[in-house]
């Protein structure tokens, strides 16, 4: 498989680089604290968490090497094989649960999905920025997944 | 005369159990794209797109989809592989 690439505007590198290094640390606990370990046998919960606690801080690594990386403008993302593009959807995806959890806690599913609804003056300039970010991480997402797997799409 | 020895009777019975199947069950999740699910599922699962499309048009429909059945070694593994594509996945005894 030829290598994938996502490139994006220098500004919205900086300012997505700039949410990661925020968002990073907590998407690590995010991540591990919504999944569902079984809890009936200690020896597998702790297997499950130990594993997705490691995958998560292994995500975080490597969304901030590929922005760091990502020179140049348009910034272009280098994603070399499917196993790297597999992990870095599964990177944005736990970014964007992330701000799901931490930052639009009080706003529902349904205005979230429809995010431009709430894209409006009355929030606060860090929500609305947070907003953008989420919003882009998701076209991030897609744009992969178009190159990758585009009969994943109806 | 000797008497003859009795045997006595021995009756014996294997009763065999099939061991419990268990179900992975996906919940609908409004943060990840239908798109990135029906990757997730062909990664996962090993199943083409248009079987991981039905499953996930199943989870959007109906809030949550058995996307496997089977053994409980099996199913906590894909659970888990699941859960690392950030999918809301559990484990359910079948039956």
């Amino acid at each position: 498989m030829a290598e994938l690439r996502l490139s994006m505007t220098q500004e919205a590198r900086t300012v997505l680089s700039d949410l990661l290094r925020l968002i990073a640390p907590a998407a690590a606990r995010v991540s591990v604290n919504r999944a569902n370990v079984p809890d009936n046998d200690e020896e597998i919960a702790g297997f499950w968490v130990e594993t997705l606690t490691a995958q998560a801080s292994e995500e975080a690594r490597l969304l901030a090497v590929a922005f760091a990386s990502a020179k140049g403008n348009p910034a272009i993302i280098v994603l070399p094989n499917e196993a790297q593009a597999h992990a870095f959807l599964r990177a944005l995806s736990a970014v964007r649960l992330a701000l799901r959890d931490l930052v639009f806690a009080d706003v529902t599913d349904a205005q979230l999905e429809s995010a431009e609804d709430i894209d409006d003056e009355s929030l606060p300039t860090e929500k609305r920025h947070a907003l953008a970010c989420y919003a882009c991480f998701g076209l991030l997402q897609q744009s992969l997944i178009s190159q990758l797997c585009p009969e994943a799409f109806d | 005369m000797a008497k003859p020895k009795l045997k006595p009777e021995i009756k014996t019975e294997t009763l065999v159990s099939a061991a419990p199947k268990w179900n992975v069950v996906v919940l609908n999740d409004p943060i990840n794209y239908q798109a990135y699910v029906v990757v997730a599922f062909m990664s996962v699962l090993r199943i083409s797109a248009a079987e991981a499309k039905k499953l996930m048009r199943a989870i959007h429909a109906e809030g949550r989809a058995t996307v496997w059945t089977g053994d409980r070694e099996r199913a906590e593994m894909l659970s888990l592989e699941l859960q690392q594509w950030h999918l809301n996945s559990l484990l359910e005894k079948d039956g």
